[in-house]
């Protein structure tokens, strides 16, 4: 019969769940519950994705996690996730160390449209673990300077002991390429800097003009208010991208779960266009 | 292809003689239902049943399904398909089947459903009876079956056996036929054309027009929560559902805990948690919290999401959702006909 031959011909597909294996060569622990991986594939290949693609993140026997690559294709050497712990596979994640291995699958997604935003000045919104994916996009502005037009980074975190990427920040604060200003929801007493949710960063600025391509990601609750800032300076929807969060579980736009409206955020997102999305019932 | 006559004494000796040579799977009863299971014995067929427990999706899509094993060191696929006959679908099923084909194939291709699916010859047939809670009738009307191999027709004396692709024609060779004549023919259309005005339960209205009330209605918070208000959130409309796909998947241990299995399971966009995610401090964030939003979210998707996809609704009429609802109001013809109902 036919079918014995497309049996066995069907074994030579690839299957979409198939991970490959990562090595560990770096790791740091920035928060009390944050842990930095710089990773390497194991087969040393390189490893070519967008800022804004996200990776499903595995450890066998516990399962994988979405996570958003938080390092440039600028620097090719290696990539970097930073992984919160919240359940059982963030648990396992953050258990490896230098030398173990973590099961990757990706890049995955829709990552942010870099055509879109050379030739223009960027703003990015990061609220808490949100600064993790757009990270790629800021070192990749950083190393490609020339290509986009005046750049600024909002930061906010809920307190001092929840800020992320110590080193970056304070090469950010001295650089001159942007423009960076952070600030926390609650202080503590060595904190000196800005107190204040993330829409109160707009004060300290009058350089956003309403050309400005802005990227926003963090906490959902964090959007609405960013927009009524946006809206303010009159910026336009469609100049305006949003990193969403969503149960992104496997990664290839079949399970259900991430599933917005009648788009997958796993695979028409994470980063959507504002324009396209806000009429969208149940997106922001 | 072909069009071929089988009679009836010769038709269990060809079951018996597929079954010799390949896994043949079919409608057999359950107690007072049916299940598509593999035949024992060509006397365990039940062309004449109305409507199986599952639909046949399960031997491409299982309820639980190993997609990668594990050991210390390494990470393989499992995508072991089997030579399988699927004999007797209704045509509502092979369009549902239709629908996974395409849903699992699109943008990237899942070949643990497409490697089964490619090694299995389906056989539809004729409905001889009907289950009370069928619609297939109106829903989807313009919706052509496409994606079985061979179609049987049930006559008074026998069997006309329609085959479609090679993997069709390829069963001829186990059994005894001869060329269907033009007056059998001529039954097969009739008694298959009927069939379709025979369903009890009735959606007066086309597709396109269904699609585009469903859209407008999602905003009307109060007749979502009326439609919704007993919803248990069990999911058992889903897990009944030809066109439903959505998967959990979950990584376990073997004994010798050093070797294991990455499995997937059939999941349900009803149940409370399946769009929550873990926050900071094990806080969830639900995007769809409420059961109106998760039953609206359901009704979105078979009736307007996926219509432009497929060229038509995420639903084949099977009624399997009406019987399964533990509060009898996932039922599509009471919903949708309740939404059509609603003047702007």
């Amino acid at each position: 019969m036919t079918a014995e031959n497309t049996a066995s011909q069907a074994a030579v597909h690839e299957n979409l769940f198939l991970p490959r294996e990562a090595k560990i060569i770096h790791t740091s622990r920035p928060t009390a519950s944050e842990k930095h991986f710089t990773l390497q594939l194991a087969d040393r290949s390189a490893f070519e994705f967008v800022p804004g693609q996200i990776l499903e993140v595995g450890v066998m026997g516990f399962g994988e996690s979405p996570i958003g690559i938080a390092s440039s294709p600028t620097r090719p050497d290696s990539f970097d996730i930073v992984v919160r712990t919240v359940g059982r596979v963030t648990t396992a994640i953050n258990s490896k160390e230098v030398g173990d291995s973590l099961w990757i699958r990706g890049p995955l997604g829709h990552g942010f449209d870099l055509d879109e935003l050379r030739g223009h000045s960027v703003l990015i919104v990061a609220g808490g673990i949100g600064l993790c994916p757009t990270r790629s996009l800021i070192q990749y502005i950083l190393d490609r300077r020339d290509e986009f037009g005046r750049f600024t980074l909002f930061y906010g975190a809920r307190d001092p002991l929840q800020l992320l990427f110590t080193e970056d920040r304070v090469e950010w604060r001295g650089s001159r390429l942007m423009d960076y200003h952070e600030t926390v929801d609650r202080a503590d007493a060595t904190w000196t800097g800005n107190v204040g949710v993330i829409p109160t960063l707009f004060h300290k600025t009058t350089d956003i003009d309403p050309d400005t391509r802005v990227v926003i990601c963090g906490p959902p609750i964090m959007f609405k208010y960013v927009l009524v800032e946006l809206d303010k300076l009159g910026i336009p929807r469609e100049n305006i991208f949003v990193d969403l969060e969503r149960r992104m579980k496997c990664g290839v736009g079949k399970c259900g779960h991430c599933q917005i409206n009648d788009k997958y955020c796993c695979i028409d997102g994470p980063v959507f266009t504002f324009a396209k999305i806000w009429e969208l019932e149940e997106a922001i | 292809m072909g069009a071929f006559f089988i009679e009836e004494r010769e038709f269990g000796p060809l079951v018996d003689r597929l079954r010799e040579s390949t896994r043949v799977i079919g409608p057999v009863a359950k107690r007072q239902k049916f299940v598509f299971a593999e035949l024992e014995s060509a006397d365990d067929l039940r062309l004449d049943y109305d409507v199986t427990i599952l639909p046949p999706k399960k031997i491409f899509f299982p309820p639980k399904q190993q997609i990668v094993q594990f050991d210390a060191t390494t990470v393989e696929d499992c995508i072991h398909p089997v030579d399988t006959v699927l004999l007797g679908v209704h045509f509502y099923d092979v369009k549902g089947i239709d629908m996974t084909d395409f849903l699992l194939r699109e943008r990237f291709e899942d070949w643990n459903y497409l490697a089964q699916r490619e090694a299995t010859t389906i056989v539809a047939s004729n409905v001889q009876s009907i289950s009370p809670r069928a619609f297939w009738g109106s829903v989807g009307r313009d919706v052509h079956p496409k994606g079985h191999d061979a179609y049987l027709t049930k006559l008074d004396d026998g069997y006309v056996f329609e085959t479609y692709t090679p993997k069709g024609e390829a069963l001829l060779k186990f059994g005894t036929f001869r060329e269907a004549t033009a007056e059998e023919l001529k039954i097969v259309v009739k008694v298959n054309t009927e069939a379709m005005d025979k369903c009890a339960e009735l959606l007066p209205y086309s597709s396109a027009d269904i699609a585009k009330k469903v859209r407008e209605s999602f905003g009307n918070e109060e007749l979502w929560d009326e439609l919704a208000m007993d919803c248990f959130s069990c999911g058992s409309c889903n897990l009944v559902c030809p066109t439903c796909y959505c998967f959990d998947v979950r990584d376990s241990w073997n004994i010798d805990q050093t070797t294991g299995q990455r499995t997937r399971y059939w999941d349900a966009c009803m149940t409370r948690e399946f769009a929550a995610v873990t926050m900071a401090g094990g806080q969830k964030e639900n995007f769809r919290e409420h059961h109106s939003s998760r039953f609206r979210h359901r009704f979105m998707r078979k009736a307007a999401y996926l219509y432009e996809k497929l060229g038509g609704p995420a639903c084949t009429g099977c009624g399997r959702c009406s019987a399964a609802c533990t509060a009898n109001i996932a039922d599509p013809v009471r919903v949708i006909n309740a939404i059509m109902g609603v003047t702007a």
